[in-house]
């Protein structure tokens, strides 16, 4: 079957009202969960999970994608309206957009970041839609010793790519294995530091894991006396942005739409890198560099397309090849097993039905999202002003009933607790809990094909160099290795260290 | 010498690798042409242990620990403490009445509203969110021994 014809069948799938009524419902909780700050996609995702269980496989991904594209258009109206970002992703849009909302343009600044977030959107899910069907076919090729060697590159990957420095990313996914090694092991049989308490015996799941990090540890380190809500309100009446101003953001838009969805097919953070790399691409382009913090068109369009285009983009990799390119992936990924539906290279043939109406839904779910942010961006609004002393918790009564429902235990929420407080510690001493996340989801299936390789050759570690993709996979590792050590040996600061800058709250 | 914040995480993360081994032995590491259940874990150990002695040697570029601000403990102390009586709860009284208890907890203990309001807020949120899970999404919530939901 062709793409044309697949895409047909997705939209066959997609259209129906019921998969329409859950893409909406996605998309509306997304915009709510990005407009909230302190309230992540992966919160909103999570406690969402057990109300999908009744649901087929199609309408639980949907809804769930819903939230996190949806997170990325609501994450603006914050930064526009209130220089607080909504989402980590949309730091960036602070700057100019309420820079541009105190120019009494705020309507213009939502209407050009919504514009943009749905151009970005659905260029990534064209691209998703020519991009993974062929590269789930090419990894069909990998056996054991590819995907551990893939699995390696997605860690150094990570590493390089993020803004803290390289030991301190790969500390935390050496601790993620190390969570990922509790329980059963699946080739002998071993216990593995379960201390007699049965529900560790199937390991610990990534679900109070990631609540635990990012919903509890969020709220921990935000006591309610510190958030201040000043929110401006926009002028629906303005909402069309000037004929300049659309020229001034065409091609941000275009520029921010590539170079998101190319940083969204690595692992890490990367819906926060694309928004920052494209803030200081449309930056250097400029020519006017000098407007670029006083309210700068290109400084909302090129960060927004590109945050938006990024999350398209992780789901290449999530869908073709199975693998998490986050914590937010992590959990869908997790979503699909619950529903005994593996994603990876089988699943375009096995689950043509599951696929393609994810991806036509996703074409869909962007003009949703279009048509909800505009019109409705002043009911939005309003959800900002309750005040956080109640809404925090309200979040932490969401993230006890999330955890529990997922499998009904108790030790789950437990490690949900403990968790957030590893989660505040990790914060003090600055450090990214994401690579953590990533490490305790790769970590079976890492495992597993590490021992695979080694039984496969005889406990010969010659294996890796001998097929042509590891070995490729590989050399690709020790070139970012060597990158990595030679802008520490000229100790230069390179855009990663300006990205952990801004994420301290720095001038860019 | 200035003990900055890097020094503590690598000491805790080499401690950590540390105690990994001491509880890894009866694991076995088996052999290269079968490794065994052991030999993951201890591998990445090792690796925590070897980033951890990397972070001390590179401290010198993280911060004082002196300067971490810690203004925020006493708030998280008690939001810990709230929630981690309502998960003990949880399964004993049911998702009704320990939830309400710990909205009430949090908004009235730690957030010092109006007992009155925090009370009408604990209530009609919880009764709302029976509402959407137990009823719009057939989602059971946890009834308790005392056999509320």
């Amino acid at each position: 079957m062709g793409t044309v014809e697949s895409l047909l069948l997705g939209f066959s799938v997609a259209l129906q009202p019921d998969v329409l009524w859950y893409a909406f419902l996605g998309c509306l909780v997304g915009t709510i969960v990005g407009v909230l700050p302190g309230i992540g996609p992966l919160s909103g995702i999570s406690i969402l999970l057990p109300a999908t269980f009744g649901l087929d496989t199609t309408k639980s991904v949907v809804m769930l994608a819903g939230i996190y594209y949806g997170s990325q258009y609501g994450g603006s109206t914050t930064s526009i309206l209130m220089r607080i970002p909504g989402e980590a992703s949309s730091v960036m849009t602070c700057i100019d957009g309420y820079a541009m909302a105190q120019k009494g343009r705020a309507g213009a600044a939502l209407c050009i970041a919504a514009v943009g977030s749905w151009i970005a959107g659905t260029f990534g899910v064209i691209m998703l839609t020519l991009i993974a069907p062929p590269l789930a076919t090419f990894a069909l090729r990998f056996g054991p010793p590819e995907y551990a060697a893939l699995l390696v590159l997605g860690l150094i990957f990570l590493a390089y790519m993020s803004a803290t420095s390289l030991p301190r990313t790969l500390l935390m996914a050496c601790f993620g294995l190390l969570l990922g090694t509790i329980g059963i092991d699946n080739m002998t049989g071993h216990f593995r530091y379960s201390f007699d308490i049965a529900e560790l015996g199937d390991g610990i799941g990534i679900v109070p894991v990631a609540i635990g990090l990012f919903g509890l540890g969020e709220i921990l380190s935000t006591p309610s006396a510190t958030v201040v809500g000043k929110v401006i309100a926009p002028r629906l009446r303005e909402l069309l942005p000037s004929r300049d101003e659309w020229r001034q953001s065409a091609m941000p838009i275009a520029r921010g739409s590539v170079l998101g969805f190319l940083i969204g097919l690595t692992p890490g953070s990367a819906h926060i890198i694309s928004s920052f790399l494209s803030y200081g691409v449309e930056r250097r382009l400029s020519k006017h560099p000098e407007e670029f913090g006083k309210g700068a068109v290109a400084g909302v369009a090129g960060p927004e397309s590109a945050n938006n285009a990024a999350s398209t983009g992780a789901f290449v990799p999530m869908l073709a090849l199975g693998l998490p390119t986050g914590p937010i992936t992590a959990v869908l990924i997790a979503a699909l097993m619950i529903h005994g539906v593996p994603p990876g290279p089988t699943l375009v043939n096995e689950h043509p039905n599951v696929f393609w109406g994810f991806v036509a839904s996703m074409y869909v779910g962007n003009l949703m999202l279009l048509a909800l942010n505009l019109p409705l961006v002043g009911i939005f609004v309003n959800v900002l002003r309750i005040p956080y002393a109640y809404l925090y918790p309200l979040v932490i009564m969401f993230c006890i009933i999330g955890v529990y429902e997922v499998s009904h235990s108790i030790v789950d929420v437990w490690i949900m607790l403990i968790m957030g407080i590893i989660g505040y510690g990790l914060r003090k001493f600055g450090f990214d809990p994401a690579p953590l996340v990533l490490g305790l989801v790769i970590a079976p299936t890492f495992e597993m094909s590490l021992r695979q390789s080694l039984i496969m050759s005889n406990g010969n570690w010659a294996i890796f160099f001998q097929r042509p993709i590891a070995a490729a996979l590989l050399g690709l590792c020790a070139a970012l290795l060597a990158l990595a050590a030679l802008s520490l040996i000229r100790s230069r600061k390179d855009w990663r260290s300006k990205l952990a800058e801004v994420e301290a709250g720095e001038n860019p | 010498m200035t003990l900055r914040r890097d020094h503590i995480a690598g000491a805790i993360f080499v401690a950590f690798g540390l105690l990994v081994f001491a509880l890894s032995g009866d694991l076995p590491v088996g052999t290269l042409s079968f490794p065994g259940a052991g030999m993951m874990p201890k591998l990445v150990a090792s690796f925590l242990i070897l980033f951890g002695l990397l972070l001390i040697l590179r401290a010198n570029e993280s911060a004082p620990v002196a300067t971490v601000a810690w203004g925020d403990l006493p708030h998280a102390a008690r939001v810990v403490a709230i929630t981690a009586a309502a998960i003990a709860l949880y399964q004993t009284l049911g998702f009704l009445v320990t939830t309400a208890l710990l909205l009430f907890g949090l908004t009235f203990g730690t957030e010092r509203r109006h007992p009155l309001v925090a009370a009408a807020f604990s209530i009609g949120v919880v009764a709302l969110t029976y509402l959407l899970f137990a009823v719009a999404l057939k989602t059971p919530l946890e009834r308790g021994i005392l056999g509320f939901q």
